[in-house]
């Protein structure tokens, strides 16, 4: 059965295409992908995200449980504040990565991917065993809107939200035009925003008002499509195109998100930090295509005449014009910032150049 | 008469009308409303044969990237060069100016038997 969230029939009003994504029936664009990227990079957009999942973790031991499935050094976690993790398997390989914020004393709320929330939950009921700690998918009760672009603080507030004193990576209850709710001042856009996670029967409400009130920011409802294109061009890793079980996060270029000196034990924690000393045999690169051609997820990779690794995710970079990409290639030094490696599509090899990551840099970050 | 009252369009999304002694194809409006932001055409060259239901040509969207096929077979006797430097034009028109190639057809009598008219295809494919 294909999930609706609470606003569907919403996105089908406004005349959305509709798409089948992790089990979820979702827009994927509204008007034009490229127009809405746009959109988000200028003004504001507004996401329904709803399918993500919300699960509670909380109880006497909850920080030491957390500490044990993630990288990311829990205990340094402060009130209110938010972490980029990931879910560790034995092996250093990624069941799932998430944004883990802490909302209590021992109570933390944990956002994870839609295609994940089973796999989620299954590994986290087997890392329990023995601790005190209560896991508590709330994600069909919930309702998750994301505003995004340099425009989401003034729209806030408007809307009556003081996000005075509210940065980058933390989460307040709030409430906003008489919705209680939870903003987070997160996204997935590269752009400053926020994520309000809302009870699923006052949704459609805010929806409507988060529009209306956006109309003079020129606010627009964004699909999945240009969620996506958005971004790539930030370089923010996709579950199950960039990150899998296999991928380990030194390997993503996910390592500034693994503190050397955590003293806790965690999955994968052996393999992870042999590969902080050591190196790894493959690595995750942004390129840019030198012609017009499209490197697009799986398309083949070579360097001087070999392979050399595969396309994670690419696509057209609408902010740049250029057409881009992250791939895994072999960690040679001689793959670095500047050389020139071919993509294969439709049989032949296009010259790409590699680039730092983000491909587009952040231009509102508080 | 317009365009839209003499073409014929194949399940795939090609459409393919008479002008003068050669035969116009390109793809449907349906087609890219479906495909949504074009942004890269690739079209073969002028003189190349092709069978029917031959991959002529390759198109992709900001979402995918697709191949186009031949309606009926033949000898692509010119390419629309302006669509492939700005794919994006087809968006707003796929017809007058967004045809992509014309073509000699080798035996369009007997190759066009399986094409149906606009109003049967749309049925056909809403």
């Amino acid at each position: 059965m294909v999930k609706e969230t609470y606003l569907h029939d919403k996105h089908v009003a406004l005349g959305a295409k509709m798409v089948d994504f992790a089990g979820w029936h979702m827009p994927v664009q509204y008007s034009s992908i490229i127009e809405e990227h746009k959109t988000v990079r200028e003004n504001l957009g507004l996401f329904d995200v709803s399918h993500m999942g919300e699960v509670f973790v909380s109880g006497k031991d909850a920080t030491v449980f957390l500490n044990k499935v993630v990288p990311q050094d829990i205990t340094k976690l402060a009130y209110e504040k938010a972490v980029y993790c990931q879910l560790t398997n034995k092996n250093g390989g990624l069941v799932d990565d998430l944004i883990i914020y802490k909302i209590g004393i021992e109570s933390y709320l944990v956002i994870c991917n839609a295609s994940r929330i089973d796999e989620d939950l299954n590994w986290l009921v087997r890392n329990k065993r023995g601790l005190d700690v209560k896991i508590d998918n709330q994600s069909h009760n919930y309702s998750l809107l994301a505003v995004q672009g340099p425009k989401a603080i003034d729209l806030m507030r408007k809307m009556g939200y003081n996000i005075d004193g509210q940065k980058s990576f933390t989460i307040k209850p709030a409430v906003i035009s008489g919705v209680k709710l939870l903003a987070s001042r997160t996204g997935y856009t590269g752009e400053d925003g926020f994520e309000l996670m809302v009870e699923n029967e006052h949704s459609e409400y805010l929806w409507d008002k988060i529009l209306e009130d956006g109309k003079e920011f020129g606010i627009k409802p964004i699909g999945l499509g240009a969620r996506d294109t958005l971004r790539l061009e930030a370089a923010l890793h996709l579950y199950g195109n960039d990150l899998d079980e296999t991928t380990t996060p030194i390997e993503a270029g996910l390592s500034w998100s693994v503190p050397k000196d955590k003293q806790a034990d965690y999955n994968g924690k052996e393999v992870i930090t042999e590969q902080l000393q050591n190196g790894v045999s493959r690595k995750l690169i942004g390129l840019v295509m030198k012609d017009k051609n499209i490197p697009r997820h799986e398309y083949e990779i070579y360097f001087n005449g070999e392979k050399a690794g595969h396309v994670t995710s690419g696509g057209v970079s609408p902010s740049t014009g250029k057409n881009i990409a992250l791939a895994y290639v072999k960690n040679i030094p001689e793959i670095c910032t500047g050389a020139t490696i071919q993509v294969m599509i439709r049989e032949k090899l296009h010259d790409a150049e590699v680039v730092k990551r983000p491909f587009v840099v952040k231009r509102n970050r508080v | 008469m317009s365009l839209k009252d003499e073409m014929l369009c194949s399940k795939t999304h090609e459409y393919v009308v008479k002008q003068g002694s050669e035969y116009i194809i390109g793809l449907t409006d349906y087609a890219i409303d479906q495909l949504g932001d074009i942004v890269f055409l690739e079209l073969p060259e002028v003189g190349t044969e092709f069978a029917k239901d031959e991959t002529f040509a390759n198109i992709e969207s900001v979402k995918a990237a697709s191949e186009i096929y031949m309606p009926v077979g033949g000898k692509v006797t010119a390419v629309n060069e302006e669509l492939v430097d700005a794919p994006e034009k087809l968006n707003d028109d796929c017809y007058e100016n967004g045809w992509l190639i014309k073509i000699e057809a080798s035996d369009f009598e007997n190759e066009s038997t399986d094409l149906l008219n606009y109003e049967n295809y749309k049925k056909e494919v809403e």
